[in-house]
């Protein structure tokens, strides 16, 4: 009788031990969707007033990814109140294990996501792109080395796969050398760094810290930075005033908002259920959704490298994602 | 008493302090500090229980059906989740 009893326990382990997994990969994939959608509102955003007054060219996006973590980290508020989880975000934000996530929240947030930005001003989106794309290889790394969290050579082919095609997708042919050229190579570079050392620092703070709270301290880390930090030395007070008096834009950033608080979160999550290798792997697939939603929408052509480069995430996300036979013989 | 600690982080430290643990196990000996939460559910924490084991800081020690014909896994705190608190437990928690 015990040993039935055992028996069938260990099959319902099996099938939740199955299950957590496909949760994991569930949110991975999800965080990559929401991604896409984020870009595709904030690129409709940045079409509108104020965004189109005429700054400098970098005052716009910066504004623009200022409002967006800002209004994300209200959002989740909302999401983490009705959790019942608001004061899991004080405790947390005491402890050295969220002061990471701080940490995490300024590499990955100002700094990444301005040098990204930056990035694509001085060295143009064909080199920015594909070189920041290359973050979910530094965070495997970086996992690898910080974490112990192994890679199987299927899931790291996989990556790689997913790398590929991500740089295709973002792939523009190259137009004459700016002037800040290597400087802009060099944002990329540190853009791709800091989102993979935000992957991992967070993945570690997480778990001590449950990853709904870390995201909430995330988005409004990087929100305050953002609109202390950032704007000031780009003079961006005034278009962010300016945003803020026009709600027809101002609502469109809140839904940009609400799908960045989306993905984040499940991205988050990802990366503290099944490894900061599979999170970003599946999270990097927002390259195919953008092409997927851009053709719907009638705003993109599909040429050669994009339908390849499609192909190639689709492929290299499923290598990530399936394997029955490691996800059946864990923990046995 | 020291004030209160990420809920997650504190069943790391539970760990700390008994041979074993369950689910069931966690609920009963953290009520009277989270019970009064709405994030004080079992389903909660029998996901932070599989991440926290996902994340090499606890590990399984026995599975088996409770009572009511439920799963009920026993997990243990491990080298890696030992260190994690000796690294970053609060001192007003130290014993």
């Amino acid at each position: 009788m015990a040993e039935m009893n055992n028996a069938s326990a260990l099959e319902i382990k099996k099938q939740m031990d199955a299950k957590f997994s496909r949760q994991g990969v569930a949110q991975g994939l999800l965080s990559g969707i929401t991604f896409a959608i984020n870009g595709v509102i904030i690129g409709l955003a940045l079409t509108m007033a104020p965004f189109t007054s005429g700054a400098s060219v970098f005052v716009a996006p910066l504004v623009g990814a200022a409002m967006n973590d800002g209004m994300a980290a209200i959002w989740l508020l909302i999401y983490n109140i009705f959790k019942g989880n608001f004061r899991e975000i004080g405790r947390s934000f005491k402890t050295f294990p969220g002061f990471m996530v701080c940490m995490a929240a300024v590499l990955g947030g100002p700094i990444a996501n301005g040098a990204y930005l930056l990035a694509i001003q001085f060295a143009g989106p064909a080199y920015a792109i594909p070189i920041s794309a290359l973050c979910p290889v530094v965070g495997a790394i970086l996992g690898r080395i910080f974490l112990k969290q192994k890679i199987s050579p299927r899931v790291a082919f996989g990556m790689l796969i997913c790398v590929a095609g991500a740089i295709l997708i973002g792939y523009v042919p190259p137009e004459g050398n700016s002037p800040n050229f290597y400087l802009g190579i060099i944002c990329a570079i540190i853009a791709a760094f800091g989102w993979g050392a935000e992957g991992v620092l967070s993945a570690f703070g997480m778990s001590m810290v449950d990853p709904n709270v870390a995201i909430n301290i995330r988005q409004a880390t990087s929100g305050i930075i953002f609109t202390l930090v950032v704007l000031p030395l780009v003079a961006g007070f005034r278009m962010y005033g300016e945003l803020l008096a026009t709600p027809s834009t101002l609502v469109v950033v809140a839904m940009a908002a609400l799908a960045a608080a989306i993905s984040f979160l499940s991205w988050y999550k990802a990366n503290s259920s099944i490894g900061v290798a599979r999170g970003m792997a599946l999270n990097i697939t927002y390259s195919l959704w953008g092409i997927v939603f851009s053709f719907f929408l009638g705003g993109v052509v599909l040429t050669k490298n994009l339908v390849i480069g499609a192909i190639a995430v689709f492929i290299g996300a499923l290598l990530v994602v399936i394997n029955p036979l490691e996800m059946f013989s864990k923990g046995e | 008493m020291a004030s209160l600690l990420p809920l997650r982080f504190r069943m790391l430290h539970f760990f700390s302090t008994v041979s074993e643990a369950s689910a069931n196990d966690l609920l009963e000996g953290l009520k009277s500090e989270y019970g009064s939460e709405r994030q004080f559910s079992k389903k909660n924490f029998i996901e932070h229980l599989l991440t926290m084991k996902e994340n090499g800081i606890i590990d399984e020690t026995k599975v088996e059906l409770d009572n009511s014909g439920d799963l009920c896994i026993y997990y243990a705190i491990n080298d890696e989740g030992r260190s994690l608190l000796k690294k970053y437990l609060p001192k007003s928690w130290k014993a």
